[in-house]
């Protein structure tokens, strides 16, 4: 494309977009609902891509991630509680936890595969539900934990103005999508590309696949922990049955990326974009018939998934490809004609 | 032509009519309603629902808000099926809806979700939810018109103790079953504490996952140990399964339930012979409500209104209340208001101990639980002696 001399590449056109996209929720009202929601879309995206990192990359379905999730909301929340350390530590502190819970975990789990794997990590999240439950003294119980209301500061992670927060929820999301990145592309990009296709043949051609998954995994938990450290703060209040819950964020999760595209960059964004305002306007304008917004939700969603099977990014693809097809066809054209 | 010129003037008319009238009238004063009206406690939601809606007809066609020129109320329902949505749906209600102020949450974890929003955003906060850290956390904008949950728990013991006492033959050992949920450990945490301090024997004292489908393995634990009394905490479907599994295996053992899912009309169409004489806490009662709000609930829903609806409809008048006093639609003065609340007639006197005043933490220091009794199709209060309606039916 040529504009006034100066060559654009499709591609950064498409990032100035994103880039622009991403700065017009400061412009909202800070106290508003669609700031809130726009959030909470990010902040689903951040948490789908680090789902992502597992499950699209090293092809572990993972439908326990609530587990990392809710181990580092409960760690960086009772570090600021009980011991008045910084969320900000805190976040850290909640990945490490998350990421040894998954080394622990992965010990038994890799001899499992495919279905198998998703239940046994389901399972886990469940545990863990129970035990946040009963271990009262511990966790504070079924009654949930409350942000103190102190004086917002950034060392408190709390903040005057939602702004902030959808800030540091696009940081997040910025950080775990390059994690992602960083991780698809390359050497590791192949190795990882390598075991999704063919783990066997990738293990004869000399990959260490159980190192590489065991380490993507983590990853993978480390920034799902983060994530709940700044779900935590951003909500102010979680009980057990909220944070690891399986419907509301294991499964919803890896919904956002098998409906987005599994294994790519852009895939969480664009189920997020999808599912969270989907989700939000059925339970507005839907609520006066029991079920009737589940129903509908899950009704376009499945219709999303046979019309795009691998994911809506797929969708996208195509249609560019139609149009640099039709782009190339006219200026053959007027290449003839000359 | 002329009749289209005709019709475009009469259009030019009446859109000026409608704006005019519509400056002309009172705005309507907007109050937030957050209820689960869809998933599994959706049948309470629906219940709490229609208490609110009845107690905003009622002021409505008194005269509505006389201070703001008898402005209407106006419900805006927001459904919070779980705790994971409360924060959105409390958001907007604030800043899309523009609310004066919002009544609900039936469920405690789903309420203190929802109060950190208005506690940040200043908008008062009505609640009927019992869990005790509500009150207990210093907040300015959460306002509690029942008593905490671990007092419930408490009195449900210490009420059918007394009771037993009285005639002659206190228990002696005691079973608690309850849902490992905010609500069910809350009141339990009440339940066994009065209990310990009466030194009575607790043999059963078992947490239980919400929504279990098989409740023999609890069944089983009360026979073997044979309680004198059987005490469930519980939302409603193991509530049903609990109680008809007991009466079905010929456990004829008092069970006095931790209200929620054992005082509402679907508990006794869904046990029905098995119901009668089923006792329970609860925070307010239809035999003590004022009888215009009774009798109009039943003619219009057709069923009792239980104590959801009851204390509900009692959360609204006191917020309507509040804003005739304020004088204002503004959530901030309004807030003020409710903190002086000192309030004994109306719907609000429906709740135990007719009056509703708030100490600094926002919860009613005058109402209390009461004892409840499945009497056929209705609920009979049965203790405190001094509000009463009818002695209680004891097993012999």
């Amino acid at each position: 494309m040529k504009f006034k001399g100066v060559t654009l590449n499709a591609r950064t056109a498409v990032y100035l977009c994103l880039a622009v996209a991403f700065l017009i929720p400061l412009g909202m009202d800070p106290d508003g609902y669609l700031l809130r929601i726009v959030s909470m879309v990010v902040l689903f995206a951040a948490m789908a891509q680090a789902w992502n990192i597992v499950g699209g990359l090293a092809n572990q379905l993972s439908l326990g991630h609530a587990a990392f999730f809710g181990l580092g909301a409960y760690t960086s929340t009772l570090l600021f509680i009980r011991q008045g350390i910084s969320p900000w530590a805190g976040m850290l502190a909640g990945g490490v936890v998350a990421a040894v819970a998954m080394l622990l975990l992965s010990i038994p789990l890799f001899r499992l595969r495919g279905h198998y794997f998703a239940l046994a990590t389901l399972a886990f999240a469940e545990v863990l539900k129970i035990i946040a439950i009963h271990f009262a003294d511990l966790t504070e119980g079924p009654t949930g934990i409350t942000i103190p209301y102190g004086e917002p500061s950034f060392a408190n992670f709390q903040f005057e103005s939602n702004t902030s927060y959808y800030v540091v929820i696009v940081a997040l999301f910025a950080v775990v999508s390059l994690i992602f990145w960083k991780l698809s592309t390359g050497a590791m990009g192949f190795r990882l590309r390598a075991i999704r296709e063919n783990e066997q043949a990738a293990e004869v051609s000399g990959i260490d696949t159980y190192r590489i998954k065991l380490g993507t995994s983590m990853v993978s938990a480390f920034t799902m922990g983060m994530c709940g450290t700044v779900y935590a703060q951003f909500t102010y209040f979680f009980d057990p049955e909220s944070i690891f819950s399986m419907t509301g964020i294991s499964v919803r999760v890896a919904l956002i990326c098998i409906i987005g595209g599994m294994g790519r960059l852009w895939g969480p964004l664009i189920g997020a974009c999808i599912l969270i305002p989907l989700d939000e306007i059925a339970v507005n304008t839907m609520s006066d018939v029991a079920g009737l917004g589940p129903f509908v939700t899950s009704v376009i969603l499945i219709a999303a998934i046979i019309y795009e099977p691998r994911g809506l990014i797929s969708a996208w693809e195509r249609l560019r490809r139609r149009a640099q097809k039709k782009h190339a066809a006219q200026s053959g054209q007027a290449a003839g004609a000359v | 032509m002329k009749a289209r010129i005709f019709a475009k003037a009469a259009l030019c008319v009446s859109l000026l009519a409608v704006s005019v009238g519509s400056a002309l009238a009172a705005d309507n004063v907007k109050i937030g309603m957050i209820q689960p009206l869809s998933g599994p406690n959706s049948v309470f939601g629906v219940n709490c629902q229609r208490g609110m809606q009845l107690a905003v007809d009622m002021i409505n066609e008194a005269g509505g808000i006389k201070s703001l020129g008898g402005a209407k109320l106006e419900l805006v329902p927001a459904d919070i099926p779980t705790p994971n949505t409360a924060a959105q749906a409390t958001q907007r209600l604030i800043s899309r809806e523009k609310v004066s102020g919002i009544v609900g949450h039936f469920v405690s974890s789903s309420t203190l979700a929802a109060s950190e929003v208005t506690e940040r955003m200043k908008v008062p906060l009505v609640t009927f939810a019992f869990a005790d850290q509500i009150t207990e956390r210093g907040y300015k904008y959460s306002f509690q018109v029942t008593p905490k949950g671990t007092v419930f728990g408490a009195d449900q013991f210490n009420y059918i103790y007394d009771m037993m006492k009285d005639h002659g033959k206190a228990p002696k050992k005691i079973a608690i079953l309850y849902e490992d949920t905010a609500y069910g450990t809350t009141q339990a945490k009440g339940l066994r504490a009065a209990a310990q301090a009466k030194g009575v024997e607790i043999v059963v004292d078992e947490a239980y996952p919400l929504g279990i489908t098989d409740a023999n393995p609890l069944i089983n634990k009360i026979r073997a140990t044979s309680p004198d009394i059987v005490f469930p905490v519980s939302y409603f479907n193991d509530a049903l399964l609990l109680i008809r599994g007991m009466r079905q295996q010929g456990i004829n053992i008092p069970a006095v339930g931790g209200a929620a899912g054992y005082v509402i009309n679907d508990f006794r169409k869904g046990l029905g012979e098995y119901c009668e004489g089923i006792l329970s806490v609860a925070s307010s009662n239809q035999d003590l409500a004022p009888k215009d709000f009774v009798d109009r609930f039943e003619k219009q829903y057709g069923v009792m209104p239980t104590h959801d609806a009851i204390s509900h409809a009692v959360a609204v008048d006191v917020m309507a209340k509040a804003i005739e006093k304020a004088g204002s639609a503004d959530p901030k003065k309004i807030r003020d208001a409710l903190a002086e609340t000192n309030t004994c007639d109306g719907i609000a006197s429906a709740i135990p101990g007719k009056c509703v005043v708030f100490d600094k933490n926002g919860l009613n220091t005058k109402t209390f639980p009461i004892l409840v009794q499945w009497r056929g199709e209705r609920l009979v209060t049965v203790y405190p002696k001094d509000v009463a309606t009818s002695e209680p039916v004891l097993p012999q």
